[in-house]
């Protein structure tokens, strides 16, 4: 019986044989695709198997953290500042990551390669692997002031504070916003829930309406038809222009009107056939000053400095894509004038708003807007700084400055349209420009109240750019919201100041 | 020891004794060498159980001393036995079999503290926070069978004069879930009908009918074999059996289909089909019933799988596992039909999750598995030991399986012979068709991998087995009884 024992035996071995081999293929050459394979919880669940790294402020309030938690995911992402915060750190959902948790997942997770070091010393260590914290330009206190001044409106709109001399931003505020801890939730049915009434609510709460909804800008424009027109040399604030009460444009039955139907009056121009100043026209924002300053500048002209200024630009992230502001080709001079005082086709973002401000606040020149200030490794290292950088050449220093003191006016001046703000300013000085976009089929809609504005007027620390959809006047609605931003901000570089 | 022959400890510590007759090295016990592989299967376990505690939550569990004791101490107790009862035996048997019991402890506690006590993962609902202490008191009753085996059975021939009654044991054994109500013979949740649970315990006596099965077999085949070989017709070169004597194969093949069909237990059924068939094949040496058994074989699955709609699923789920429409049967589109492999898929993916060095212990996520605790423990191991692991664990079995057959190979008589091939083919099949199994090698049937599976039955019953191939071992390597007096044509031979 040997014989046929020897053979068994062989047959045994071809059968362990046929095991190894097999099993190297499966954990060999089949892995990747089974570790990925359809439902495969064990790979899903793996990015909650390691601490996330924190989103914080620049003032080191953290903003979004990952905290432990026992059962089949170890961590748990939540937002302690909810929905104040919420349009900037998107959300992190097993499904889908939006805002810095989307821009910067791969060092938020740790699997960048910049951490592959760290990861390799950590598993000779045997330390679990830890993502890296994001430190972002945010300002804690000049973020809940602006959250809260736009809840405050009641309505739609969103909210921008740039520092204008490196381009980092301060404040990013959108509201109606929403709780991303609901949708941090890692109970599927929950998350589907909230995920559900999020997406169905006409109110759009999962909508970043500061950087990714535009609005007609209204008067806010002016800020870079006057731009466009001392670059091109031939007026300054004190030029006079025809102001008339009714501006007749060519080729069409229309005529543009001032708000209110008013005449642009500064004392010597009540019958509203003369001239007056730009700098008085700007004040009071005259729109058929500014419609035939247009007319006269040409659609080209406008959308050169439009583009300057950062407008018809799809390309920008922040990092987050910004949706692109729209200053579209006008040849049409009645068209051209519309376009002059930022109605027609021109939108904007909030984001946009503050970068008129910002680029004029800092001498024409205009700063790339960011949110990343830098990455710290889960060792205190620094792994990335943003270092500032220009984004554009606006104007001159010189126009700049012309600009400057024109929204300077609109503020200090008693006829100024925003002068009823100065009297919470607590005395900050602060220079900007006010908007009230009609909009709407036929202009029905309510009107849409813009503010774009620095403070303070000497030494710009804070550009700001409002948008409050629906708000009216613009210095009803928008103003006292960039107020409220500034004075926050402003009181807090004081407080830090005296430390 | 002396010079002449006895029953001594036989500890191979003592060297070679002096030369008989002109023979060269007289085999030796090695006794020695099992207790130092044994201290090293029991340091390897326990450095397994640190582990499991270290990757879970940082801290050495706290049964670590407790566990490890008990443990060393069973295993130790069985060292002590063999000493005692089976001098001979070959010295690697206990080593291997200690490691896979212990390895499988440590991993049904790993499995057991999931989602348990603040540990990572979700608690695994088909296990308990005791199941591990039930393991461990199984390994006892196992490691007892295991000393009992070796002092009821001291001469492996005995057990021929059983042959018919452990036949009738085994078929017993093996229809007893089948005649049973299934509200206490079939295993919640999958149909089979493979054990007799009373009160809250269970025992699937198939496990034993296996062992009662082989020792059946051995003792017909080897009374019956002479007649079994002879030839009749030649058909293509082969020498087929003459019909008359097609009624054993016939019958064998008849009970493993019944046991599929009332059973539903295909794995059990091939397991005990392809048992009786390779004894067949070495009683007689005729490649013919080899290739008779596998067509009978091969037929009646394809017809079952025709038949019957669990067996048909199995063979869609294998060519199928990772399809999404399979593993997430209910949430698919209308167009394809589902055949629910969710399980087999889990395993596939853990293995593949594991990769080539495993998660480590405790680090990887074994509780997406059903039932990862029984029929697919090899792929929990697969996954946080990698495929490094597994291939650690299927050569311990490979070790087993050989040394068997090293046993069957070595001893004289042809009952013993018969008995240690069927047992050494019958781990080897047991390993193939889970492991096979799980990986998707085969088709998908629910055996039980011997030591390591979660569950009292097949534990003692591997450890009865690894008693009797070490009973033959230690017949096989005993060495030949010598003369008392040297002078004379008659001798006085002492027996053994």
């Amino acid at each position: 019986m040997n014989h046929a024992l020897r053979r068994v035996s062989l047959a045994c071995l071809v059968m362990f044989l046929l095991l190894l081999v097999n099993a190297n293929y499966v954990q060999g050459f089949e892995a990747g695709k089974l570790a990925n394979g359809p439902g495969n919880g064990r790979t899903f669940a793996l990015q909650y198997q390691y601490q996330r790294g924190s989103i914080v402020t620049s003032d080191n309030v953290p903003i979004a953290a990952s905290k432990h938690i026992s059962g089949v995911y170890s961590f748990q992402r939540y937002y302690p500042a909810g929905a104040t915060y919420a349009p900037v750190t998107g959300y992190d959902t097993p499904y889908t990551k939006t805002g810095i948790e989307l821009a910067e997942d791969r060092l938020l997770a740790g699997t960048d390669p910049r951490l592959a070091v760290r990861n390799l010393i950590d598993l000779v260590t045997n330390k679990p692997r830890k993502g890296a914290t994001v430190q972002l330009t945010f300002n804690s206190v000049a973020q809940q002031a602006a959250y809260q001044a736009l809840k405050a409106t009641g309505l739609p709109g969103g909210a921008v504070a740039i520092d204008p001399k490196t381009g980092g931003i301060l404040a990013l505020a959108s509201y109606p916003s929403f709780n991303p801890n609901k949708l941090a939730t890692l109970n599927g049915t929950a998350l589907n829930k909230a995920d559900q009434k999020y997406l169905n609510s006409p109110q759009q709460p999962l909508l970043n309406r500061a950087i990714n909804e535009t609005f007609p800008p209204g008067s806010t424009f002016k800020v870079v038809t006057s731009s466009a027109a001392f670059s091109s040399g031939k007026y300054n604030p004190d030029t006079r222009y025809y102001a008339p009460t009714n501006l007749k444009l060519p080729e069409t039955t229309h005529q543009l009107i001032n708000y209110d139907n008013s005449p642009c009056n500064d004392g010597s121009n009540p019958t509203g056939t003369g001239k007056v100043p730009l700098i008085f026209a700007f004040t009071v924002s005259c729109n058929t000053v500014f419609g035939g300053l247009g007319m006269h500048l040409g659609g080209a002209a406008l959308r050169h400095q439009a583009n300057a200024f950062g407008m018809n630009d799809p390309t920008l992230r922040i990092p987050m894509p910004v949706s692109a502001s729209n200053y579209p080709p006008v040849s049409n001079p009645d068209y051209t004038a519309y376009s002059a005082i930022g109605q027609y086709s021109d939108t904007v973002t909030p984001l946009q708003e503050a970068m008129f401000a910002a680029a004029i606040a800092n001498q024409g020149t205009l700063m790339r807007p960011y949110l990343v200030q830098k990455v710290i490794a889960p060792n205190l290292s620094t792994l990335v700084v943003t270092v500032p950088s220009e984004l554009s050449h606006t104007v001159s220093p010189g126009v700049a400055a012309e600009v400057s003191r024109m929204m300077a006016d609109v503020v200090a001046q008693p006829y100024g349209t925003a002068h009823s703000i100065v009297a919470n300013l607590g005395g900050i000085t602060v220079a900007g420009k006010t908007g009230t976009a009609q909009n709407g089929a036929n202009n029905t809609g309510l009107d849409d109240a813009v503010f774009t504005g620095f403070a303070p007027v000497g030494n710009p620390q804070i550009a700001v750019g409002v948008v409050v959809k629906g708000g009216g006047l613009g210095a009803d609605a928008s103003a006292p919201v960039a107020v409220q931003i500034i004075k926050a901000y402003m009181s807090y570089l004081n407080s830090s100041k005296s430390k | 020891m002396s010079a002449v022959g006895t029953t001594g400890n036989g500890s191979g510590s003592t060297g070679a004794m002096p030369a008989l007759g002109g023979a060269a090295l007289l085999p030796r016990g090695r006794r020695g060498a099992e207790l130092l592989m044994l201290a090293f299967a029991i340091g390897v376990v326990l450095f397994a159980y640190a582990s499991v505690g270290l990757g879970l939550n940082g801290h050495v569990p706290t049964g670590l001393v407790t566990y490890g004791v008990l443990f060393a101490a069973l295993m130790l107790g069985a060292h002590l036995a063999i000493r005692k009862l089976a001098p001979w035996a070959d010295p690697l048997m206990l080593p291997l079999a200690a490691l896979l019991n212990g390895l499988g402890l440590v991993m049904i506690y790993r499995l057991q503290e999931s989602g348990r006590n603040g540990n990572p993962g979700s608690a695994i609902s088909t296990m308990s926070a005791s199941t591990t202490t039930f393991q461990l008191i199984w390994s006892a009753i196992g490691v007892i069978a295991f000393v009992a085996v070796l002092v009821v059975v001291r001469e492996p021939r005995m057990l021929q004069r059983y042959t018919y009654t452990f036949g009738v044991i085994g078929l017993v054994l093996l229809a007893l879930p089948a005649l049973l109500p299934s509200s206490i013979s079939e295993v919640p949740g999958t149909g089979a009908k493979i054990q007799v649970a009373l009160g809250g315990f269970s025992i699937q006596p198939e496990e034993f009918a296996k062992l009662a099965l082989a020792v059946f077999f051995a003792g017909y085949l080897v009374a019956k074999r002479d007649v079994l070989a002879l030839a009749g017709r030649h058909v293509l070169g082969i020498a087929l059996p003459r019909a008359r004597d097609m009624g054993p194969v016939l019958i064998a093949w008849g009970a493993s289909l019944l046991v599929l069909i009332f059973e539903s237990d295909i794995g059990t059924s091939a397991l005990f089909f392809g048992l009786f068939l390779i004894m067949l094949y070495i009683a007689t040496q005729r490649t013919s019933w080899l290739l008779i058994g596998a067509s009978l074989f091969v037929g009646g699955a394809y017809a079952a799988s025709k038949l019957f709609a669990h067996v048909g699923v199995r063979f869609s789920i294998w060519l199928h596992p990772t399809l999404y429409t399979n593993v997430f049967c209910g949430n698919s589109s209308v167009h394809v039909p589902c055949v629910p492999s969710y399980q087999l898929a889990q395993g596939l993916y853990g293995l593949g999750f594991g990769g080539l060095l495993g998660t480590g212990l405790g680090h990887g996520q074994p509780y997406f598995t059903p039932l990862v605790q029984s029929d697919f423990i090899v792929t929990a191991f697969g996954e946080e030991l990698g495929l490094t692991g597994l291939m650690a664990l299927l050569l311990i079995y490979g070790l087993i399986v050989q040394r068997g057959m090293r046993a069957a190979i070595a001893v004289r008589d042809p009952f013993s012979k018969l008995l240690a091939g069927g047992l050494a083919f019958v781990i080897a099949l047991q390993v193939f068709v889970i492991v096979g199994g799980v990986t998707q090698l085969i088709p998908l049937t629910g055996i039980t991998t011997p030591f390591l599976s979660q569950g009292g039955s097949s534990l003692v019953a591997s450890w009865m087995l690894i008693a009797v191939l070490m009973r033959i071992s230690d017949t096989a390597r005993r060495p030949a009884p010598q003369p008392i007096q040297d002078e004379g044509m008659t001798q006085v031979v002492r027996g053994i």
